[in-house]
């Protein structure tokens, strides 16, 4: 795994240190996630990243150039910070313009995630709870199926 | 030193490394290796060589990897150079060729050209071995060497400015490693060291 902590992956990442499996591999900047992670699987490796959605942000060309343009089957967990700000649970995202990224009780990198994500051509699915950790599997099949990343979407907090 | 006194000796004594290449040492390394195991990361993200040949090093602890970046994509991503020592790749050689300009966009100049100081930003990220060659000479003598010494590795050359092109990939390029795309050239790098 590929890393970069924040505060909703760090209960994850804390048990993957102590249990040694997968590796956990650091960086100190989330494009170098996905190159790293392309020359992973170029290796022969099967890489997962972990990033929060504002690191994703950060990652546009790394991710364009790399783990899309090599077309790697690649899983990325995306904590989803501001997600809670942005709408309640099942109410639709509200349209994205400046007056909403300006707003001070929205995050605005949750109001830009998942439409960065459909711009770049990356699908992605959501893990709300527990019950829906067995989606893991699938969403490393379609990654695999499509020959790109998929981007599963965490916006609750590991425990 | 011209490019060629530096990839020469690299060619004659790579065996079974991997040789990642990007932006002004693409074409230059072709004229000296057409080897399974080379890469060139053409087409892809600019100052991802370092990252990307990190990754294939951790997949293959068993054997080298080296990665010939420039000055212009060292600039782009220095705390690759912390990610590598962190990540404990004992199996990275990486080579900066500065030449103090971004050669294929027109040989602008780098931001501190001329007083950026990498081999010293290697040995403070935590490198064991990282070292600064002027003349071919003593570069060619040196290298046997530094490619056994326990690693990651850093090797600074000062190189000329030379007059490369833009990078493309497609049939019609000398290189044979540019004429797949970059998924295909992954894939066939995944293919040969998986054999």
């Amino acid at each position: 795994m590929v890393a970069l902590p924040d505060n909703a992956s760090a209960a994850l990442l804390t048990l993957l240190e102590r249990e040694g499996r997968p590796r956990v591999v650091w960086v100190t900047r989330e494009g170098e996630a996905f190159a790293m992670a392309s020359g992973l699987w170029a290796g022969g490796a099967t890489p997962v990243v972990l990033i929060q959605n504002t690191g994703l942000l950060e990652s546009g060309d790394a991710l364009r150039g790399t783990a899309m343009r090599m077309r790697i089957p690649l899983v990325c967990l995306v904590t989803y910070r501001g997600y809670a700000s942005l709408r309640g649970a099942g109410e639709p995202a509200p349209p994205v313009d400046g007056a909403l990224l300006g707003r001070p009780d929205v995050d605005s990198v949750a109001a830009l995630t998942e439409p960065t994500l459909r711009a770049w051509a990356v699908p992605y699915e959501f893990l709300h709870e527990d019950t829906d950790i067995p989606r893991l599997r699938a969403t490393f099949a379609r990654a695999a199926a499509l020959e790109q990343p998929v981007a599963l979407l965490l916006p609750g907090a590991t425990t | 030193m011209t490019k060629d006194e530096l990839l020469a000796p690299l060619a004659r004594l790579r065996g079974p490394r991997v040789v990642v290449t990007t932006m002004g040492l693409v074409r230059p390394w072709a004229r000296h290796s057409d080897s399974p195991l080379d890469f060139a990361s053409a087409d892809s993200a600019m100052g991802h060589a370092a990252d990307f040949a990190l990754g294939i090093a951790l997949a293959q602890p068993a054997r080298q990897v080296v990665c010939l970046n420039g000055d212009g994509s060292m600039l782009m991503t220095l705390g690759t150079l912390v990610t590598i020592v962190q990540s404990g790749a004992r199996n990275l050689v990486l080579f900066v060729a500065e030449n103090g300009t971004y050669e294929v966009t027109g040989n602008q100049k780098v931001p501190g050209a001329g007083r950026v100081d990498f081999a010293a930003m290697a040995r403070a990220a935590g490198f064991p071995r990282a070292e600064r060659f002027r003349d071919a000479a003593t570069y060619a003598e040196a290298l046997p060497g530094l490619l056994e010494a326990p690693g990651p590795v850093c090797l600074v050359v000062d190189v000329e400015p030379g007059d490369e092109t833009p990078l493309g990939r497609g049939p019609r390029q000398d290189a044979s490693y540019l004429r797949p795309s970059l998924a295909d050239s992954a894939r066939a790098l995944r293919a040969a060291l998986l054999r």
